[in-house]
């Protein structure tokens, strides 16, 4: 059934040396008919989908029976957070898996800018509930 | 049961309208459903439309979807114009009024203009970019069939159940239970949710398709302006979807689940609401109008003869808009009171738009300058574009400015420059495209003549709509009032903007005459060039055969085709028998219809809450999940002979 490395269904044509071809084989070879080297059961995959249940589950509990005071639960839900964040990059946003790192960079790096900067000027902006009440 | 009828027939279904509605609607569905069963189309419909997983009838299909929404949204608008043409009138009561508002901005952004926008991407992308299909072509029908349920399950509300009514932004406390008891406001958040991730998932598909799938030689510069302005679109999505989701499910757990997020009375944040959705709401005009922009740079450089000017930048100005984009949200809510500096900050950061805006204006100027220009109707759209967003991005600009601003808002004069950006900078391009690409799916022309009255109809009924309301605004007439009384001088203003509406409403009408008569009468497109187009799709024959190029093009240069055409070198579409190899397909599948369903039996659960119903929708939706993850018979090979046959009856085959 998990069947992930089999080859044959496809047919994968290997680049040629001298470039493209024009046949656009080398297009379908790596896209249309992608294929993960991987055997055996996902043990991984299942350990970060049942981890990012039990952390979201943890952080859910943690609010709703007010295990702390505000300050200790907004941490302790930070840190669960920033846990499943790493776990899917990880695991399921194919971050182990690249022939090089520069895109996995650039991308992360004006995401990360960009959630930031996002929360950053919501908290700027909200803070006027300070100034009007 | 009867409690059970109280809620799915409230009493605001129960009006005359709503009645009157409900017999079109079932005589509609019979005629469709006797159509099909006279004509046994319903195997047809199944396997070449419900199944497909290609991108060129997806395409179609938002086509066909986004056009009967903008007839809905349409009559939505009429009815609205007609309860303001006078003084004092009675056509509608205030809280229909507020559904039929609500459901005209919703319908018209997230189920007339995005569909619209997929359709162009699904339609030009992958033969631009000289592809096969999308990256993840199954994944691209889920989008659709999420977007399809998503827009059913909207539409229903005002006969079952009864309509959302807090405005196209739902604002709480105007969403809150307390204040709006019945399912109306659920049915608005659900169908956003279920469409927003259907939007999501477009959006990753377009991304790695247009960094993955382009013909081998075509650099990220090399690429056709609208390929740009898809990219960063998608980019925009990604950012954009994520707050507007979590905005619609946290309401709808105050709604559902008595949480308190954005419910004052129990120290919610009802303006953490305001600041999450329009966290997406700015991003979202700029993914409105950013295909818009590609397809005019198309359109622009084609019917002018001449190659865009100033490519670079324009690519710039594009990463510039869309890095800007993020930095704006506040100027939606600049009267929230968040201080000086705040407003200050986002009012500059709003008019610095203007200037990649102004950049790209100028532009397509200079590409038509000293051009052969060839006044289609493609090109029409394109030029009446130009003034009105020109007008429209001045009135944003004055809105920008935030001690203006603070007159100014909620406003008719904000209502004159909305629809003036969207309608003028969105849905011109989006008009601009279906007449330029029409051909290329559907294998005929649309016909010039009866398409420049839709046109001339369309826009000179825009203008006489919403200048008025301009005025209106400056009189002190405020948005979402629905009604006003003699002694304002508001009258003749308002009946000159309704009778510009009902002009539009005619241009509507003559288009899709158009679409039907071309369908049938049109001029085939023997030739798959009828415009004399510089980009890869034009080099497909019409309509595109299924998959799309026999070969694979290779690219030395911007505006492929032309440059091909240039060089003498067309018969490289010309492929020899013994090159033709078989062709790798995707094979088409019933799982995106299936899991569309399941979302939408999920959605009239969560609606209702009615959570053994909710259960089963999702139920449906993991045994989706589960039967395409182990489906591994997802192709299909396309045999060589059948490809040639194809080209030969294109007379593409070479000896």
């Amino acid at each position: 059934m998990f069947n992930n490395g089999d080859n044959k269904r496809h047919k994968v044509i290997a680049i040629s040396p001298n470039g493209p071809t024009g046949n656009g084989d080398e297009v379908e070879a790596r896209f249309l008919a992608p294929h993960f080297e991987s055997d055996g059961f996902p043990w991984l995959q299942i350990f970060g989908y049942v981890g990012s249940l039990l952390l979201t589950i943890a952080a859910l509990l943690a609010v709703v029976d007010h295990i702390l005071p505000a300050f200790g639960l907004l941490v302790v839900i930070l840190v669960l957070a920033v846990g499943q964040a790493a776990l899917q990059l990880g695991i399921f946003m194919h971050l182990r898996e690249s022939r090089g790192s520069t895109w996995h960079i650039v991308t992360l790096g004006l995401g990360i800018v960009i959630a930031i900067g996002l929360v950053g000027m919501s908290m700027w902006i909200m803070t006027f509930k300070s100034g009007v009440s | 049961m009867s409690s059970l009828l109280a809620l799915l027939f409230p009493p605001s279904t129960t009006r005359n309208m709503e009645l009157s509605a409900d017999v079109l609607i079932i005589l509609a569905s019979a005629a469709i459903i006797f159509y099909l069963t006279r004509w046994h189309r319903w195997k047809y419909l199944w396997r070449e439309w419900l199944t497909t997983v290609d991108h060129k009838k997806i395409g179609i299909m938002y086509l066909i979807a986004a056009v009967t929404m903008l007839f809905r949204g349409g009559t939505d608008a009429l009815l609205l114009r007609a309860q303001l043409a006078v003084p004092n009138n009675h056509l509608l009561g205030p809280l229909h009024y507020d559904e039929i508002f609500t459901t005209h901005g919703t319908i018209m952004i997230f189920f007339m203009a995005m569909p619209l926008i997929f359709a162009m991407f699904n339609i030009a992308i992958p033969l631009m970019i000289g592809s096969r299909d999308v990256a993840f072509p199954r994944l691209n029908a889920i989008s659709f069939w999420l977007f399809a349920f998503a827009a059913f399950l909207f539409n229903i509300s005002f006969v079952i159940g009864g309509s959302p009514n807090a405005g196209w932004t739902a604002y709480p406390p105007l969403t809150e239970l307390a204040f709006n008891p019945g399912v109306g406001q659920n049915y608005y958040l659900m169908a956003l949710v279920v469409t927003g991730l259907g939007t999501t998932a477009t959006g990753i598909n377009f991304l790695v398709t247009i960094l993955r799938m382009r013909a081998p030689g075509m650099t990220l510069m090399r690429m056709p302006m609208f390929a740009w302005t898809t990219l960063v679109t998608s980019v925009l999505i990604l950012f954009a979807f994520p707050p507007l989701t979590v905005a619609m499910v946290l309401t709808l757990f105050d709604r559902l689940f008595g949480t308190a997020f954005f419910t004052i009375g129990r120290g919610g944040m009802p303006m953490m609401y305001v600041n999450l959705f329009w966290l997406f709401g700015h991003p979202e005009v700029y993914i409105l109008v950013l295909p818009s922009f590609g397809i005019f740079s198309e359109v622009v450089a084609t019917f002018s003869r001449k190659k865009l000017f100033g490519y670079s930048t324009m690519v710039y100005s594009v990463l510039a808009i869309t890095f800007l984009s993020y930095g704006t949200w506040v100027h939606h809510f600049f009267t929230m009171g968040a201080g000086a500096a705040v407003n200050v900050f986002f009012g500059l950061s709003t008019i610095l738009i203007a200037i990649p805006t102004g950049i790209k204006i100028f532009n397509w100027i200079f590409t038509m300058w000293n051009g052969r220009i060839k006044m289609t109707v493609a090109m029409m759209w394109a030029l009446a574009f130009i003034p009105t967003f020109v007008v429209g991005g001045a009135t944003g600009v004055m809105l920008g400015a935030v001690p203006g601003d603070y007159q100014f808002h909620n406003s008719y004069f904000l209502i004159a420059h909305f629809h003036n950006v969207i309608i003028g900078g969105t849905v011109f391009g989006l008009m601009s495209g279906v007449y330029y690409w029409w051909p290329k799916v559907t294998g005929r022309l649309l016909n010039e003549r009866q398409g420049k009255w839709a046109f001339w109809l369309f826009f000179l009924g825009f203008w006489l709509t919403f200048m008025p309301q301009y005025a209106l605004g400056f009189m002190g007439m405020t948005r979402r009032m629905y009604t006003y009384s003699h002694g304002f001088g508001w009258s003749s203003l308002n009946l000159i903007s309704t009778i510009g509406a009902f002009v539009m409403g005619a241009g509507f009408v003559v288009m899709v005459y158009n679409f039907v008569w071309s369908q049938i009468h049109g001029e085939i497109d023997v030739t798959g060039d009828p415009w004399n187009g510089r980009t890869l799709e034009w080099s497909t024959p019409s309509p595109a055969p299924e998959y799309n190029f026999a070969r694979i093009p290779v690219v030395t240069d911007r505006d492929a085709w032309w440059a091909m055409k240039q060089e003498q070198k067309t018969n490289v579409v010309q492929i020899k028998p013994q090159e033709i190899t078989d062709i790798e397909l995707p094979k088409s599948s019933g799982i995106p219809f299936l899991m569309g369903l399941s979302f939408f039996v999920f959605s009239v659960g969560m609606v209702f809450s009615w959570w053994w119903i909710a259960g089963a929708g999702f139920l449906g939706f993991v045994v989706c999940m589960l039967v395409g993850t182990f489906d591994y018979d997802d192709h299909k090979e396309v045999p060589r002979q059948e490809i040639q046959n194809t080209e030969s009856a294109f007379g593409r085959l070479q000896g």
